[in-house]
């Protein structure tokens, strides 16, 4: 009996310790991880035309143009990641479905790619001045193994070259990733929009914006956003890296802000942001007439005054020069208003949220057009500016 | 091991701690994942968190009218006592209902389990080699009796918990107390509306019927199942409120799985974890496994006592069924289309079992002290 009994054990552990284990594994150093992806227009790069002439191709319209890049995981020697090899790969490929466009990958490639690690996704807004951008992300939302943590941005240029960069001894992609941790620093960046905020906005038909990079001789710039129409889910032009600004002055949302402005002599004035609370008050009359009563209370320090007489330490100085900052403040919001109201005819700072918590009834009604009725609007600003402070030095 | 004389060892009790984590344990499962897309879809405004609440404050009228009516009949569960009060067949086709539906959900538990495990954990393991595993160690738990799975849920659940809740304040980066605005809106009609999904998560709290009879002190009952609901209650509130606060309405309702998706949608680094959904996913998996052991418990002890099996002969006859039970759905959509139709399902018994029990319980005046005496 005892030994069948220890028998049986020790079936059980040998069965335990042999029959375990990851059914479908594979090891990460088969993989080629992808940490960034670019989506272009349709155009085909040389490689794949000189392919196509050695007949490899397969039925396809060539609409959108796919960027992958490819980080590898060597681990180990050294010496090969430092200087000689590139840290990255890039690989482009053209077709009329990401995903098919990514198995055909597969033939260029000796390990398979997996979208596990990605973070950024910039997409060229040429692109989506032909494409939806619903169409061109479906695949990001639906795949498991791409995260809804990716960032999403977009690119005046062309996507592909955003990913191409240089930067030392840095893969762009994490390069990208990284300069939103800037933010604290300059309200010119803005929140970054994950994969799964925009699901979220794309399913409720908002307008939205998205960070635009641009690039110049291998750098890039974080130069304000461009917009998004929820109806089309077209690209329909960019705000100004001040208006972005001015949309965390707006959706009160900003830990850094600095305004710059000219004092009677033209010598540039600058004050930091320390503090700041914006309160948006939504008002109706009977047509459904919105009235938005936007109050900016803020407070901060004079950072810099190339003024060599004034004394920033007198009060009555200060005051002189808060009128000044409020004034400057009023104008670049005002440019963000015409500009969302005139001439792009969108709400993307928000003043949605205002409404359909402050008016839920009201809400319902004017959800379904909301871009037309925010234009229509009146938006009455009222800045309250203090300089409580003007730094180590009185003069 | 007294347990293997009869079907049913006399001293498989459980205190009452046990039994309300028991119940716990039977309703917090796979519903946790999709709760909020299931509530947000009917209820459409940021209130889902009220109905849950409110789902669950109805449930926990039932349970009290379920444990009022089990202590009528001491030591008796629901099959037994259903015969003494609408007679031999009748009951035991009523009863016959209640184990099909325990069937029914735990199969649909397991096939929950494993579409989530497929989708995100082990893309490529067939499913059998996910879901039969489950179902032989499940069947072995069962075997111990109440006993065991009460142990074991004590063990899990609060590791469970503990991952849940660290998982959920980490999400607190991606909060916005303004997605969870307006509170009542379109006022409260949507939140009645939801009430019909939010009482789905908690099907399975029949369950009550049985744990009442296998109490050490009966006389606790009532405190023990309603601490065992607002356990979960509380759960799927905090669970609504992080996922709608993080993740707004919209974006909850597009979502296949809200829940892990929240959890997918950050990056921890420098942190143990950098992602947050394996690890929760994995310990989940345990979770789901007390939540079908339990239903599945509770179904052999249904067929066993229902036409006098042997207890442990009835839990390897229905490893079968459960299999079966798992693989009626044929694709993701027919998972989901079951879970509500298990959902109408417990309406049902709830009208069946609890009201109309009761109502005729009193009218033969069936149970009760004079039942002691006699």
């Amino acid at each position: 009996m005892r030994s069948l009994k220890f028998l049986a054990l020790l079936l059980a552990v040998a069965i335990l310790i042999t029959q375990s284990g990851c059914w479908s594994s594979n090891e990460i150093e088969d993989l080629a991880v992808y940490a960034g992806m670019a989506l272009d227009t349709g155009e085909e790069s040389p490689e794949e035309k000189t392919f196509e002439q050695e007949g490899g191709s397969y039925s396809k319209q060539n609409k959108i143009t796919a960027t992958v890049q490819i980080v590898p995981l060597k681990t180990g020697s050294k010496d090969e990641v430092k200087g000689k090899t590139s840290p990255y790969t890039n690989i482009t490929g053209t077709g009329d479905s990401i995903l098919e466009i990514f198995r055909q990958f597969s033939l260029r490639l000796n390990k398979p790619i997996i979208g596990h690690h990605l973070k950024i996704i910039v997409i060229s807004s040429q692109l989506l001045q032909q494409r939806n951008i619903k169409q061109v992300t479906n695949f990001m939302l639906r795949d498991n193994d791409i995260r809804p943590s990716v960032k999403i941005f977009l690119s005046s240029g062309k996507a592909l070259e955003a990913l191409t960069i240089k930067t030392p001894d840095e893969v762009p992609s994490f390069y990208i990733n990284d300069v939103v941790q800037n933010q604290f620093r300059t309200s010119k960046i803005m929140d970054a929009v994950l994969l799964t905020d925009l699901d979220a906005m794309m399913h409720s038909k908002q307008s939205f914006i998205l960070q635009n990079i641009i690039q110049a001789k291998k750098h890039i710039e974080f130069s304000g956003a461009g917009i998004i129409k929820g109806d089309t889910g077209r690209w329909i032009g960019n705000l100004t890296q001040e208006d972005v600004e001015c949309i965390d002055w707006l959706t009160n949302q900003g830990d850094s802000g600095t305004i710059k402005t000219y004092d009677e002599q033209g010598n540039p004035i600058t004050y930091e942001m320390k503090a700041m609370k914006t309160r948006i008050r939504v008002e109706s009359d009977q047509d459904n007439q919105l009235t938005f009563q936007v109050h900016v209370e803020t407070k901060g320090r004079i950072s810099e005054d190339w003024d060599m007489e004034g004394n920033p330490a007198l009060r009555s100085y200060q005051k002189e020069i808060e009128k000044l900052f409020k004034s400057k403040l009023t104008s670049m919001i005002e440019h963000l208003l015409s500009a969302m109201q005139n001439r792009y005819k969108v709400d993307v700072a928000k003043f949605c949220q205002a409404v359909r918590i402050q008016k839920p009834g009201l809400w319902k009604e004017v959800k379904s057009n909301w871009d037309e009725a925010f234009s229509a609007s009146k938006i009455n600003l009222d800045i309250d500016l203090q300089i409580t402070d003007f730094g180590s030095t009185t003069k | 091991m007294s347990a293997s004389k009869s079907f049913l060892a006399q001293d498989d009790k459980i205190t009452s701690s046990q039994a309300a984590l028991v119940l716990n344990n039977t309703m917090l499962g796979a519903g946790i994942l999709t709760l909020p897309r299931s509530v947000s879809e009917t209820v459409k405004t940021p209130d889902s968190w009220l109905s849950v609440l409110l789902g669950g404050l109805v449930v926990m009228l039932v349970v009290i009218l379920m444990v009022k009516l089990s202590l009528r009949f001491p030591g008796k569960t629901v099959y037994q006592y259903t015969q003494i009060v609408i007679g031999r067949y009748p009951g035991i086709l009523w009863c016959l209902l209640l184990v099909l539906y325990y069937i029914a959900i735990a199969g649909f538990e397991i096939r929950a389990m494993s579409e989530v495990t497929m989708f995100y954990l082990l893309e490529g393991t067939p499913i059998w080699a996910i879901t039969i595993p489950f179902i032989w160690v499940g069947a072995y738990l069962v075997r111990g009796g109440i006993n065991a799975i009460a142990r074991v849920g004590q063990i899990i659940f609060p590791i469970s918990l503990f991952i849940l809740i660290v998982s959920y304040l980490l999400s607190l980066r991606l909060f916005h107390l303004d997605n969870l605005r307006p509170v009542l809106g379109n006022g409260i009609f949507p939140v009645i509306q939801g009430l019909k999904s939010t009482v789905l998560v908690y099907s399975g709290c029949e369950v009550v019927m049985t744990l009442v009879a296998k109490l050490e002190q009966p006389k606790q009952a009532l405190k023990a199942m309603l601490v065992g609901i607002s356990i979960p209650a509380g759960i799927y509130f905090i669970t609504i409120i992080m996922v709608i606060g993080g993740l707004s309405v919209d974006s909850a309702v597009t979502s296949t799985w809200p829940t892990i998706d929240l959890i997918r949608s950050f990056e921890v680094t420098g942190f143990l974890f950098e992602r947050f959904e394996f690890p929760l996913m994995v310990i989940w998996l345990m979770q789901m496994f007390c939540n079908y052991s339990s239903f599945f418990y509770h179904s052999s002890l249904g067929v066993s006592q229902l036409f006098n099996l042997p207890y442990k002969s009835v839990i390897f006859a229905l490893v079968p069924v459960i299999f079966l039970a798992t693989m009626v759905p044929k694709n993701i959509n027919e998972v989901f289309m079951l879970g509500d139709d298990i959902g109408y399902f417990s309406i049902l018994l709830f009208i069946l079992f609890p009201v109309t029990l009761t109502l005729v319980a009193l009218i033969r005046s069936k149970g009760g002290p004079q039942h002691e005496k006699s």
